[in-house]
């Protein structure tokens, strides 16, 4: 079950990172899109965290780090984006 | 109500001493992030007409090395951890899975040297200008990582051939195994931010 898990985040992560090439090399990125290529870069980072990493079921206080750091960071980005 | 309760770990995988090393190179890395998104604001010309001349398909390829590279490494930690295979057999298993890895970053390796062979023989420097500053700096620093990435997950390879981890011992593994999620955590952040976000 667990492996099976971790093969659907590795094809989200693959699907995710497709649709980040296509935006940029159709050079369709608009203002929009920015903030949908940075949502799904969250979802993207998330999955590391919770599933490679193994955070997913560990104390709220190890996971909550990284993730803090990921909305942080792409928080920031966005803002500097808009 | 009680039935959505899950059990869970007081402790992350991996040494705890990682743990420290991973939240140090998230707030490096972090700030570079953010340094670079608000002087791209400073100077969006600039930064996009630079932007123009990296290799996009270059990147993606280094994200789908690393992410397929990671799920190697999950792959090869779940056989020692979880399987139910005889000691031997279960490192020889997770020796294959951790061999693929490495051949994965080795690949990455490459990509990125004949990626910073193509710029530099453009004649561009850290000095050429701040989008050129950033994407090398940030590039460089994360081929950095990659290479020591390699290197360590080489060692648990070769402890994997001596069948090293087991169920009850496989913290050595693990603590390499979160670095290497670490890289890709970081490459799946500045790979839309350097090469794709206009």
């Amino acid at each position: 079950m667990i492996n099976k898990k971790v093969e659907i985040v590795w094809i989200i992560l693959i699907f995710f990172t497709i649709f980040a090439y296509l935006l940029g090399k159709l050079e369709l990125i608009n203002t929009l899109l920015v903030g949908v290529l940075l949502v799904t870069t969250f979802i993207k980072g998330q999955l590391v965290i919770d599933y490679f990493m193994g955070l997913k079921n560990v104390s709220y206080k190890y996971r909550f780090i990284p993730t803090l750091w990921l909305t942080l960071i792409l928080s920031l980005v966005a803002a500097a984006y808009y | 109500m009680q039935s959505n309760q899950v059990s869970r770990e007081p402790y992350p995988p991996g040494d705890f001493a990682i743990w420290i090393v991973i939240y140090v190179e998230l707030i490096t890395f972090g700030l570079l992030f953010v340094g670079y998104a608000f002087s791209r604001r400073a100077d969006v010309l600039t930064f996009n007409n630079s932007q123009l001349i990296i290799n996009k398909t270059s990147g993606f390829i280094d994200t789908l090395i690393l992410i397929t590279s990671s799920y190697f490494i999950v792959k090869a930690v779940h056989v020692i951890k979880s399987s139910n295979f005889s000691l031997q057999k279960a490192n020889q298993i997770a020796s294959k899975w951790l061999l693929a890895a490495i051949a994965f970053g080795g690949m990455f390796l490459v990509n990125k040297l004949l990626e910073f062979s193509d710029i530099f023989g453009q004649g561009i420097t850290l000095s050429t200008n701040k989008f050129f500053m950033f994407y090398l700096l940030l590039t460089m620093f994360h081929f950095m990582h990659v290479t020591l990435g390699t290197v360590i997950l080489f060692n648990i390879f070769k402890k994997t051939k001596k069948d090293g981890y087991s169920k009850e011992d496989h913290r050595g593994l693990e603590t390499g195994a979160v670095y290497w999620h670490l890289v890709d955590l970081l490459w799946i952040v500045l790979f839309p931010l350097v090469y794709i976000i206009r």
